[in-house]
């Protein structure tokens, strides 16, 4: 009896022994930070870990592989139960891995989307104020198709950037921005005589010509300014009145062919005058354009490959009136509100000397506005 | 009778030991894993699923390790048999991220083609304002415009090389920024003959 008590007792110790060191053969980690470490992983993956921390994120999912399949691998887990857990620890410090991996990549996505931010608000603005200048000064001929194509980057730019897609969106922001300053060269390019001291002192004697001519020949004269848009009528040599005018959809430039869309510099005379029903446009006087002068710096700049195949000279240059009031833009003429050509109608007669120059003073429309753009596109 | 008892207990050991001796890496199947990560990186995972495509490296990188700790044991101690589980998970996961990227691949171009196409009738749209636009005077305001149309017309030709390149984004985004500029063009052309409705258009015959 005493025995089989003994027997019993030991017995009972024994799987009570078993059982305790049983569970404590298992080295599974706790449940919950196997959690944790994939939901890490999954938040690594929404913010692009591979992206923005690509070592780090290898080193973590090499760890995380490797451990996952640890975990997975049941006669790799057992130990005694005086042993430490060493998955667990394991588990815990690849947690810690990937909390640290996701902080970095967000920190490091947070800074390129703040970048890219600035930069497409930067690439938007300039954009802005290129366009308005170049509106203004009546040069989107000169700036052709790379003002259209520099609005698409921007306009792509930003989708990219909506869409989460930093990098690239910098990247094409950028692009916006070298273009924009590509643009500004070309346009101080094409009309820096605007601010050349000389060309302006050529213009200002041309001009001084036409008032000298007006004030000895007790007559009438035309001085257009195109920089400032202006045309003032000299009468004995003195400066009677001045009308705004507007100019052709490339007017501030030099004419060089037909439809280019500019404006001729130069001293011509009114033709003809064409009244109602002699022109669409309300009032006009027909230009002699071209004349020798013109003629000669065609030819010079057919030589050297300026003028298009099959483009002419050009003609038919007006002062004129306006055909309607929706579309304010002329194809090289000169063109005044219809009030005004009237009242100018009435002062002038065919001969009358009409001097076309591009400004009058150094410090003028055109010259200004390209100082503010290189300004702005240096800042 | 001993002595041939006895040899074949020795022939017997010998065939084991040259058994195990016997274990070599499982060379075709790590191959085939490489293969499949290969055609991943080749379905350009990198782009389409970058971070399943790092945790397909790290299983790489797993199977080389576990392979390098075979290789260093004394080789009648060598078990590849955890290797060979590797490998067969290892490319059936790149297979399917092959899957995956090819789909999304497949979706970007297509959501690139519609894109273009999209544009590609925007223009037509603001080209056929453009041409019914009054000439003359009028065709000043409009000379711009033409200009801006053309522009777009050939911007949408940078988008279609962009897809035939591979890079849809690129070119879904680009095709998306014509369409609502040539629609823009368009706007700016029904705006200006709303204004110049009902005036007379006469033609000039040179500037």
């Amino acid at each position: 009896m005493n025995f089989r008590r003994f027997q019993t007792m030991a017995l009972f110790l024994a799987g009570g022994w078993c059982l305790a060191a049983g569970s404590g053969c298992v080295q599974a980690p706790p449940p919950e930070l196997v959690q944790t470490v994939e939901a890490l992983d999954s938040q690594l993956t929404e913010v692009g870990g591979a992206e923005f921390a690509p070592e780090e994120y290898a080193h973590f999912v090499e760890r995380w592989v490797s451990l996952k399949h640890r975990l997975e691998e049941d006669d790799d887990l057992i130990r005694w139960p005086w042993e430490p857990n060493r998955v667990a620890d394991e588990v815990s410090q690849v947690a810690q891995e990937a909390a640290l991996t996701l902080s970095l990549a967000m920190e490091r996505r947070e800074d390129l989307r703040r970048t890219t931010e600035e930069q497409v608000e930067e690439a938007e603005t300039r954009l802005g104020t290129l366009k308005q200048r170049v509106e203004d000064l009546g040069s989107r001929a000169i700036v052709g198709k790379q003002l259209i194509d520099t609005e698409l980057l921007v306009h792509q730019a930003k989708t990219f950037f909506e869409q989460g897609r930093y990098a690239r969106a910098l990247e094409l922001s950028q692009i916006a921005l070298q273009s924009v300053g590509v643009q500004t060269v070309s346009l101080t390019r094409a009309l820096g005589r605007y601010a050349d001291e000389e060309q302006v002192q050529a213009w200002q004697e041309m001009a001084a010509r036409t008032i000298e001519w007006s004030r000895s020949s007790r007559a009438q004269a035309l001085v257009i300014n195109k920089a400032d848009r202006q045309l003032t009528l000299y009468r004995n040599g003195q400066s009677v009145h001045t009308y705004p005018v507007r100019l052709g959809f490339n007017g501030i430039l030099e004419k060089k062919h037909q439809g280019d869309g500019a404006t001729p510099e130069g001293q011509y005379r009114i033709l003809r005058k064409r009244g109602p029903g002699d022109t669409q446009f309300y009032r006009a006087f027909l230009l002699d354009y071209p004349n020798s002068d013109d003629r000669r710096r065609y030819d010079l700049a057919k030589d050297s490959g300026e003028v298009p195949d099959g483009k002419g000279i050009g003609g038919w240059i007006e002062i004129h009136g306006q055909d309607d009031h929706g579309l304010g833009q002329t194809l090289g003429c000169i063109m005044l509100d219809n009030s005004q050509i009237a009242h100018l109608y009435e002062q002038v007669s065919p001969g009358t000397p009409v001097t076309i120059v591009g400004a009058l003073d150094v410090d003028n429309r055109v010259s200004r506005m390209l100082g503010d753009l290189a300004e702005f596109a240096a800042d | 009778m001993n002595s041939t008892k006895q040899r074949i207990a020795m022939a017997f050991m010998a065939l084991s030991l040259a058994t195990w001796g016997c274990a070599n890496p499982p060379v075709d199947q790590i191959q085939t894993a490489e293969r499949a990560v290969a055609d991943a990186r080749a379905a350009e995972a990198g782009k389409y699923a970058a971070e399943d495509l790092a945790k397909l490296e790290g299983q790489l990188t797993l199977l080389k390790k576990e392979l390098d700790t075979q290789n260093e044991k004394f080789s009648l101690l060598r078990d590849y048999g955890k290797a060979e589980q590797l490998a067969a998970t290892l490319t059936a996961e790149a297979q399917k991220l092959v899957q995956t990227s090819t789909a999304k691949k497949q979706e970007a171009q297509e959501a690139a083609a519609r894109a273009i196409q999209a544009a590609q009738e925007a223009i037509s749209s603001a080209q056929s304002l453009v041409a019914k636009a009054p000439i003359g005077k009028d065709r000043a305001a409009f000379e711009a415009i033409k200009h801006d149309a053309e522009a777009l017309s050939l911007s949408l030709q940078e988008a279609q090389k962009a897809l035939e390149q591979g890079e849809y984004l690129d070119a879904q985004y680009r095709a998306k920024a014509i369409s609502d500029k040539a629609q823009s063009v368009s706007d700016e052309i029904e705006r200006a003959l709303a204004k110049v409705k009902g005036t007379r258009t006469t033609k000039v015959a040179t500037r």
